[in-house]
């Protein structure tokens, strides 16, 4: 069990491109084997929605990372294809193997601000916890505006999961308390959340030179009050900081709204018996559940 | 593996490209082929959704000539059995997918294709 882990404030630069290629996907490529090692277990409302979906719909899975919801449903396999997406080549590399047995998946090498898809393609999409990574309010509303128009107008649905404020307590993440202003404010925080590697020891010689990135010094700074012994061992460890957007309260369902809205679409349930051409995205549940946001959507068209 | 269940929905997403710029074309491919579970109740509900020209080109393109120029209407087993192979067994491991509008080069590595674009090329 690993203590937990302090989670940081953090100001962010002013190229927010360049400022994720550091803080998120370099992160991921350099920790990928041991993050997908701790990342096996589907979380039960996301199952439950792929399991929902009917047989021959084809989705997206906007930020796959290792890929472990592409095998699901476990109990029907092949009756619908998940096609995983991640910025993170070596978390691709695990999620093409992703599930039991020797089964090969979809995956394409992609970042949710693009969009390599003809319109509407897919039935589905799911993107869990991705759009926290991205560093402004614009470039999360262009993530769920990529999603909105990869799936079906007519009939796509998607659910997406993001990172709360508010943590629940089997969360091994803390919130330093002077932190807890943040929690009234509707427009959420930004953190870095550690991720520590560690390396198995040097059996002779020296101590270890940790590997550094020159322009990266953040991603290397150790966690503070380090005694000698800390010290030794900190020599094995590497710390990664990965930027995180802690979404509040109400947040992220005000952005699928915001989201639709620029494109065009109404937010409300699909109308009875319209007969002007109309087209509209209906959220049909949000809520929170294990430290996280959820919100799920359906597109609807009369036309 | 781009197979061609995904091809069937990939298009360019360079900047102002948004016309003809479906189906990508495959490019000095290699390709393997992998056995995958047959599931035709999978393949009756994709069906609708299918580009079916883009299909057939590209499973030509790859060397499987065994789809009908035009959807079927009643569909049979055989032909059922020829999707399956076209959609989730021919695998492009090594090569590139090249825009038909305005030449973008996507390459294909290790099975995994490269949809990535710098940043002055999005959209």
């Amino acid at each position: 069990m690993s203590p937990p882990t302090a989670v940081k404030a953090t100001i962010i630069s002013d190229h927010p491109q360049t400022y994720e290629d550091e803080h998120v996907h370099a992160v991921y490529d350099e920790i990928a084997p041991h993050f997908s090692s701790t990342r096996y277990k589907p979380w039960p409302i996301i199952a439950r929605f792929i399991a929902s979906l009917p047989t021959g719909w084809v989705g997206l899975d906007s930020g796959t990372g290792n890929g472990k919801y592409l095998p699901l449903p476990l109990n029907r396999p092949g009756d619908i294809w998940t096609i995983g997406v991640d910025r993170s080549r070596n978390l691709l590399s695990i999620a093409r193997k992703a599930g039991e047995g020797d089964v090969t998946r979809e995956v394409v090498w992609g970042d949710v601000l693009g969009r390599p898809w003809r319109d509407g393609a897919f039935d589905y999409a799911i993107s869990i916890a991705t759009i926290h990574h991205l560093s402004t309010a614009e470039r999360r509303k262009a993530a769920v505006q990529r999603i909105i128009q990869s799936i079906s107008p007519s009939h796509g649905r998607a659910l997406i999961y993001v990172w709360a404020i508010e943590q629940d307590d089997l969360s091994k993440r803390s919130i330093p308390s002077d932190q807890t202003a943040a929690l009234t404010d509707s427009t959420g925080q930004d953190v870095f959340v550690p991720w520590v590697l560690t390396s198995p020891a040097p059996k002779v010689g020296p101590k270890v030179k940790p590997r550094r990135r020159k322009q990266n010094q953040q991603l290397e700074t150790p966690t503070p009050e380090t005694s000698q012994e800390d010290v030794a061992r900190e020599s094995q460890q590497r710390v990664f900081n990965r930027y995180y957007h802690m979404f509040a309260k109400g947040e992220l369902t005000a952005l699928v709204h915001d989201a639709a809205r620029g494109l065009a679409l109404e937010v409300g349930p699909e109308p009875v018996g319209s007969e002007e051409k109309r087209r509209g995205l209906h959220i049909v549940e949000d809520g929170w559940e294990r430290s996280n946001y959820y919100v799920e959507f359906k597109c609807w068209e009369c036309t | 593996m781009v197979r061609l269940i995904t091809h069937n929905l990939l298009a360019c997403h360079a900047k102002g490209c948004t016309t003809n710029n479906f189906p990508l074309q495959f490019k000095d491919v290699s390709i393997e082929l992998r056995e995958a579970e047959f599931n035709p109740e999978f393949l009756k509900g994709f069906m609708p959704r299918i580009e079916w020209k883009a299909l057939v080109d590209a499973a030509r393109q790859l060397g499987d000539t065994t789809l009908p120029s035009e959807m079927p209407e009643m569909v049979d087993d055989e032909f059922l059995k020829n999707l399956h192979h076209a959609l989730l067994e021919v695998h492009v491991e090594e090569g590139a997918m090249v825009c038909p509008n305005c030449n973008h080069v996507y390459p294909v590595s290790n099975g995994i294709p490269n949809m990535l674009l710098a940043e002055h090329e999005i959209a």
